[in-house]
């Protein structure tokens, strides 16, 4: 288990990271959200002893963080990039090796995992005669041949057509049941709301939203309903009880004020217009994302 | 195994395997020994033609005796290295001779000529006209003719006996004998001296200035693609920082090692003298020394920069602080004792090539070593220490390059 405890970090006056806490369990993935420069990147670059933090404690199965403790985490950086004019076997035993790796280990899990990936025939390329998927596969075999006990993930399905992010998506499930810790640093919503159980909303530095994901939607809850309606759409703007609406192509999400009920909204809305499809629904994350985000805006 | 040796075999494999390498690791000696000594051997090699001269003698008293001297010379295959054409003819002009002999150049059917007339102070006005002016070989000959030539005829006119121009001619050489120990006595010249120091100090410097930029240019690819955060993600900045040192002084010792073995063959072949070598262990020691300190350097600065631009410009800085020694050497040869030679003995940037150079030149005392090498020890573990600190943030910040400022406030850290 891996504890963040009052972690800043300042760049000049700038405080990229101000006194964060969190932890993350093993056997579960760690959502690490927020809006481009909130500090997800400096957050995970200390935990991985990139960069030193001005402040905060970072602790390991209890222990403070040291050279050990290297060994066993896996990162994924979101740039990706391998050293291009060398050998794709030559790449991964080098970084297997940095990670403690036995050289007799590391030529038959790296087959291994070559495998896995349908990449083996890739063995004995340069890199830079390889494809951006297939790059990008080899950096994930890079990031996971040594087994880590945390792994470190950031942005891992840019770049990947939908079979692959679903195959790699798979290995990542698989790691979970072994009981290994994952953060996930993400802007895909609908991918961290299938994967992630727990979240950390961050913004300036901050967090402004922590906790399961199963406690943040029923607080965020409310009230949210779908339609489909026949009419005038701006007819929702008169409607007191409507905090927000999004408009799909044919459906509008709306989100509504606790003090009606979903079906004494419909009762009311009948009246102007006429109503094809009409569901209670979840917040979805991206919802929870968008409305935090704008509300510390305006504070 | 220790993180610091990964690192290092890598860097050294990784960049033994590249091209480039291969390449730079028998083009420099073959570039160098044909640098230094093709100019000599063109120099020394007669032309293989026989080459057309006029000469158009106003005076009418030099042309029989410089024709016969310059047709004296002979080429390798002892056919005459000059003919002589006379184009003086009493019936034209002096205008429209040198127009008629103008053309003859022109046309090719002489390689140029030579005007001799006496001016109104009755002294002689010589030119040479050509197609080209670079005939230095051809105007020594006349000249030293010409000369020789006015000289017994002045000394015919005044009455003096003319082989008293034999003694100017027998010049007195004074040679320098390097002592070793007393009533032993070192083989040395200063030419060879010379082309053996400098051949090394160009070697210590190419290998240097190429080593330095493939490092530049590694920890660039690392930084752009961010390869460094999963490296310091997997082992410490230090331990990096010592591999890469450690991986590219492997790389010069393996240059080093093949260059010697070329040096070898170059003796056997007698293209070099062996007294060249007789300083080697010596001169390696400190080749090495120099190569470790200005890595060192390399990887500090070279860890600040992150686009290929700022590359360049920083090996090249590094370069011309590399390379100004040179300015020094030749002064420093002529003069191994003096002040600023002894001043640039104790400074490290300039300490290797001046070392190797005198040791060429002079016998060192031990204790000149021992300080040497103690300055040079300690002056690395202070690069490497700074750089260490330059290279742990340095790797990590991108953008613009660091003021001085914030480089200073990097070593506080």
């Amino acid at each position: 288990m891996l504890e963040i405890k009052n972690l800043s970090k300042n760049y000049g006056n700038i405080k990229a990271v101000d006194n964060l806490s969190f932890k993350v369990n093993s056997g579960k993935i760690f959502g690490l959200l927020g809006p481009n420069g909130a500090g997800k990147s400096t957050t995970i670059k200390t935990i991985i002893n990139v960069i030193k933090p001005n402040d905060g404690e970072i602790l390991f199965d209890g222990n403070p963080i040291n050279n050990q403790f290297l060994n066993r985490v896996g990162y994924l950086p979101e740039e990706r990039g391998l050293y291009k004019k060398s050998k794709v076997i030559d790449v991964i035993s080098y970084l297997a090796s940095l990670k403690g790796l036995h050289s007799n280990e590391i030529i038959s899990k790296a087959n291994s995992w070559l495998a896995k990936l349908g990449v083996t025939d890739l063995r004995n390329r340069k890199i830079e005669e390889l494809s951006k998927g297939n790059q990008q596969k080899i950096q994930f075999i890079c990031a996971v041949i040594h087994n880590p006990d945390l792994l470190i993930l950031d942005e891992p399905f840019s770049g990947f057509d939908p079979i692959n992010q679903q195959e790699i998506k798979n290995f990542i499930l698989d790691f979970l049941d072994n009981g290994k810790s994952i953060i996930l640093s993400t802007h895909q919503m609908d991918t961290a709301e299938k994967l992630c159980s727990d979240i950390l909303l961050l913004n300036n530095g901050k967090s402004v939203l922590q906790g399961s994901l199963q406690e943040i939607k029923q607080k965020f809850g409310g009230n949210h309903i779908r339609v489909n309606i026949d009419g005038d759409q701006s007819i929702l703007n008169s409607f007191s009880e409507v905090i927000s609406y999004e408009i799909y192509s044919n459906l509008i999400d709306i989100h509504l004020t606790d003090n009606i009920s979903p079906s004494d909204f419909l009762k009311k809305l009948i009246e102007y217009v006429s109503i094809n499809h009409f569901s209670i629904i979840e917040p979805t994350l991206e919802k929870i994302f968008i409305d935090t985000i704008k509300n510390e805006k305006t504070k | 195994m220790n993180k610091t040796l990964l690192v290092a075999k890598w860097e050294f494999i990784e960049k033994v395997k590249s091209k480039a390498f291969v390449i730079s690791l028998f083009l420099t000696p073959l570039l160098i020994i044909l640098f230094s000594v093709a100019p000599t051997l063109l120099m020394q090699s007669e032309e293989s033609e026989t080459t057309v001269i006029g000469i158009l003698d106003f005076t009418k008293e030099y042309y029989e005796q410089l024709s016969s001297d310059l047709e004296s010379h002979k080429l390798k295959n002892n056919t005459p290295a000059y003919l002589v054409r006379n184009l003086f003819s009493d019936e034209l002009k002096k205008d429209s001779l040198i127009i008629k002999s103008d053309i003859l150049v022109l046309d090719k059917k002489i390689d140029g000529y030579l005007i001799l007339e006496k001016s109104s102070s009755d002294s002689l006005i010589t030119n040479y006209r050509s197609k080209s002016v670079g005939n230095f070989k051809l105007i020594s000959i006349l000249e030293n003719s010409i000369n020789n030539i006015y000289l017994k005829q002045t000394l015919a006119s005044r009455n003096i006996d003319v082989s008293v121009l034999n003694l100017f001619n027998n010049k007195i050489n004074i040679n320098s004998v390097k002592i070793k120990q007393a009533g032993e006595e070192g083989e040395s010249e200063f030419l060879t001296t010379f082309f053996s120091s400098m051949i090394f100090i160009l070697f210590l410097m190419m290998m240097i200035i190429y080593s330095g930029q493939m490092l530049v240019r590694s920890l660039l690819e690392e930084k752009s693609n961010r390869l460094i955060e999963i490296l310091v993600s997997s082992c410490s900045a230090n331990e990096l920082l010592l591999g890469k040192i450690l991986g590219l002084s492997f790389l010069g010792l393996a240059q080093i090692l093949v260059w010697v073995l070329i040096g070898v063959a170059a003796v056997g072949s007698a293209l070099v003298s062996y007294s060249s070598f007789e300083n080697l262990p010596i001169i390696l020691f400190y080749f090495l020394l120099g190569y470790l300190f200005y890595t060192s350097l390399f990887v500090g600065i070279g860890s600040i920069v992150s686009t290929e631009q700022e590359a360049q410009q920083i090996t090249s800085y590094l370069s011309i602080i590399l390379v100004l020694p040179i300015i020094f050497l030749l002064s420093a040869m002529q003069n191994p004792e003096s002040t600023i030679v002894n001043v640039l003995t104790y400074v490290p940037f300039t300490l290797p090539s001046i070392m190797i150079m005198k040791s060429n030149l002079m016998e060192i005392p031990l204790l000149e070593h021992l300080i040497a090498i103690t300055i040079m020890f300690i002056s690395t573990a202070i690069i490497v220490f700074l750089s260490g600190k330059i290279f742990r943030i340095g790797i990590l910040s991108y953008g613009k390059m660091p003021t001085l400022k914030e480089l200073k406030s990097w070593l506080k850290e």
